[in-house]
């Protein structure tokens, strides 16, 4: 059962999965550290990407043109997110709400209803697949479907332009500071409330670019979006809220772990390692692997 | 001490009000018919999680995301113990009850240091946890293919399980509405408006918030456990967040800290959706938009549009539309 070459296949799969993971935890937790409230919703910004990227591909580019239809599909959930962000998140600040978690917790719950409903009510429950024409890529000794590779790979990019984003931009830089104080950014000038704007649309816009990419694995239908919340979340909590080194290294470790407790101890446990991994690092770390010291009040 | 523990309960009033409440609900039976009583016996039910989840987060501020797995921990509790163990109805069901105030006291000791993001986060994580258990651990709970478990009486018929669930929610309100109106209760709603200040006053936070975890989950395991025995067939779907999200809109709309307002909308918002299942989803699609609405005008859901309603009908009482704390606007 156990040989080495199982052990490299299962390694990268891992690593595969946990880099795609990663890119939706990144995305609840920059909104985090922007805006200071989760977005329970995310999943179904996956899920409007997903249905634009296949949208895209079947009715007017083709199969072949899907590295076009992505970033189309990322943009469009942007925008989506910009026109909701002054509608439901921005009343916690101009509006003197007192319980902002809780308020945010209520609200994103109910847009993640309303979404997930309306996208149901409309489509059905069906699943779609847009379909993916890239041959089969040997990576090592393990054959990987080509979308998959090419998800991969694309997040990747998509990583790799997020962190120039930050650091090589003024936007960045306006981003970094309000992360460290919204106070702070205030006092220089900065419109924080637009700010706020432009970085759930960022958030969400990372959770689209995931279900783009992923549409041709895990296809097209109103409640794609849940399993990988739920991986989001747990790499959350495992990484530590507001830390985006800690979204990745623990995107990464979730893959691993979840892949090698797949294939050595018992595979319709699957989703369970992660919350066990999880549980534990509540126990013993409750603010994560990176995250911000938990201070009352 | 003992003696003063509930000075503060209008005994007369509260008898009077539950009489009043609960005297159409008992004739009931005399004009619903068989599906109609199924769907209010149905609705009892959210009744209770609605009203234990509101003492938890409404009236304490924690705002926890695992209710429905309590609901499912005292159903499968007790589901399991008779499958595995032939264990009697009065044996197994205390002890899916007692399981679940159990699970709610170890939940309420790892969550007692954080703060609300953290809280949510990680009762939403113990939640999906039972979910996920209960539907791969298929060869001990059978999974999706759903865990048949015995009825409570051996041949009744609908309106015998109507006046259980009936009682079972009147004894748990009035007990809830006890808690609330004990000096527990004025401790919780410290613990609410400011932790660290009620830390401060003497409030034995620790104590008080863990209590009110493990007594909620009881709860929440109560109502399940009679849940399971009446559905006759459980599924993991019992413990899915989209039950939550259901307790969640009962409650907001109802008034999130309100005692009566979530009593008041529980049953309604179930009974309308089992009715309008067959227009799909648009019944979730318009309460999501409601929920939205309510919280952006009116945080304090029906309860507070009706006082305010209360308030412009009798203007002699004072009003206090004001906000407690107002909040200079930021800066433009």
């Amino acid at each position: 059962m156990f040989s080495s070459e199982l052990l490299a296949q299962t390694l990268i799969a891992g690593v595969m999965i946990g880099v795609i993971y990663a890119l939706m935890a990144l995305g609840i937790t920059f909104i985090y550290s922007i805006v200071k409230m989760i977005n329970w919703a995310m999943g179904e910004f996956y899920m409007i990407g997903s249905f634009v990227q296949y949208a895209l591909v079947v009715y007017l580019l083709g199969p072949d043109l899907w590295w076009v239809a992505a970033p189309l599909s990322a943009a469009t959930v942007f925008l989506l997110g910009m026109v909701i962000e002054p509608i439901l998140i921005k009343p916690m600040f101009t509006q003197g709400i007192e319980r902002r978690d809780d308020y945010a917790t209520v609200v994103t719950i109910a847009l993640l209803l309303l979404l997930r409903n309306l996208a149901t009510a409309l489509g059905g429950p069906y699943q779609r697949n847009p379909g993916s024409d890239l041959p089969t890529v040997m990576i090592g000794p393990l054959p990987e479907s080509g979308a998959r590779f090419a998800a991969f790979l694309c997040t990747l990019l998509a990583l790799a332009l997020f962190y120039l984003l930050l650091k090589r931009t003024w936007l960045g830089l306006a981003l970094r500071a309000a992360a460290q104080s919204r106070i702070g950014v205030e006092t220089a000038g900065i419109d924080i409330l637009r700010l706020d704007q432009v970085a759930f649309g960022i958030g969400v816009a990372l959770a689209a670019i995931a279900g783009a990419l992923l549409a041709p694995v895990f296809f097209v239908f109103p409640t794609n979006g849940v399993v990988t919340t739920v991986k989001g979340f747990e790499i959350i909590v495992i990484g530590g809220l507001g830390s985006i080194p800690g979204a990745l290294v623990a995107g990464i470790l979730l893959g691993v772990v979840e892949s090698l407790g797949t294939a050595f101890i018992s595979s319709p446990y699957q989703n369970a390692y992660g919350f066990l991994l999880v549980l534990l690092i509540l126990l013993i770390r409750p603010s994560g692997l990176f995250g911000e010291r938990v201070r009352q009040a | 001490m003992k003696r003063q523990l509930f000075a503060l309960v209008d005994w007369r009033r509260l008898v009077l009000v539950a009489a009043a409440l609960t005297a159409p609900l008992l004739l009931l039976p005399l004009v619903a018919d068989a599906y109609a009583l199924h769907v209010l016996t149905i609705s009892l039910y959210y009744v209770i999680l609605a009203a234990s989840w509101n003492l938890l987060a409404g009236v304490t501020g924690q705002f926890s995301l695992a209710h429905q797995a309590f609901a499912a921990i005292g159903g499968y509790g007790s589901g399991l113990l008779v499958r595995h163990l032939g264990a009697p109805l009065w044996a197994s069901m205390p002890f899916g009850v007692a399981l679940a105030a159990l699970l709610g006291f170890a939940l309420g000791r790892i969550v007692l240091k954080m703060r609300a993001i953290y809280l949510a986060i990680a009762t939403w994580a113990f939640a999906e946890t039972i979910h996920i258990l209960l539907t791969a651990a298929y060869r001990f709970t059978r999974g999706e293919l759903g865990l048949t478990v015995p009825a409570l009486y051996r041949s009744a018929g609908p309106a015998a399980y109507y006046y259980t669930f009936l009682v079972l929610a009147l004894v748990s309100v009035l007990a809830m509405y006890l808690v609330v109106r004990s000096p527990m209760g004025f401790f919780m709603c410290a613990i609410k408006d400011d932790e660290l200040r009620a830390q401060s006053f003497g409030v034995d936070t620790v104590r008080v918030k863990t209590a009110v975890f493990t007594l909620t989950s009881a709860f929440a395991g109560l109502a399940g456990a009679f849940y399971a025995h009446y559905t006759l067939v459980l599924s993991p779907q019992m413990a899915d967040f989209s039950e939550m999200a259901k307790l969640i809109i009962m409650v907001v709309v109802g008034g999130l800290g309100s005692f009566a307002g979530p009593l008041i909308t529980a049953a309604p918002i179930q009974i309308l959706t089992t009715y309008l299942e067959k227009y799909g989803e648009w019944d979730m699609v318009i309460y999501a938009v409601l929920v939205i609405a309510l919280m952006r005008s009116y945080p304090g859901g029906l309860a507070a549009l009706a006082g305010e309603l209360r308030g412009r009908l009798a203007p002699s009482r004072p009003r206090h539309a004001a906000p407690k704390h107002p909040l200079p606007d930021p800066p433009p």
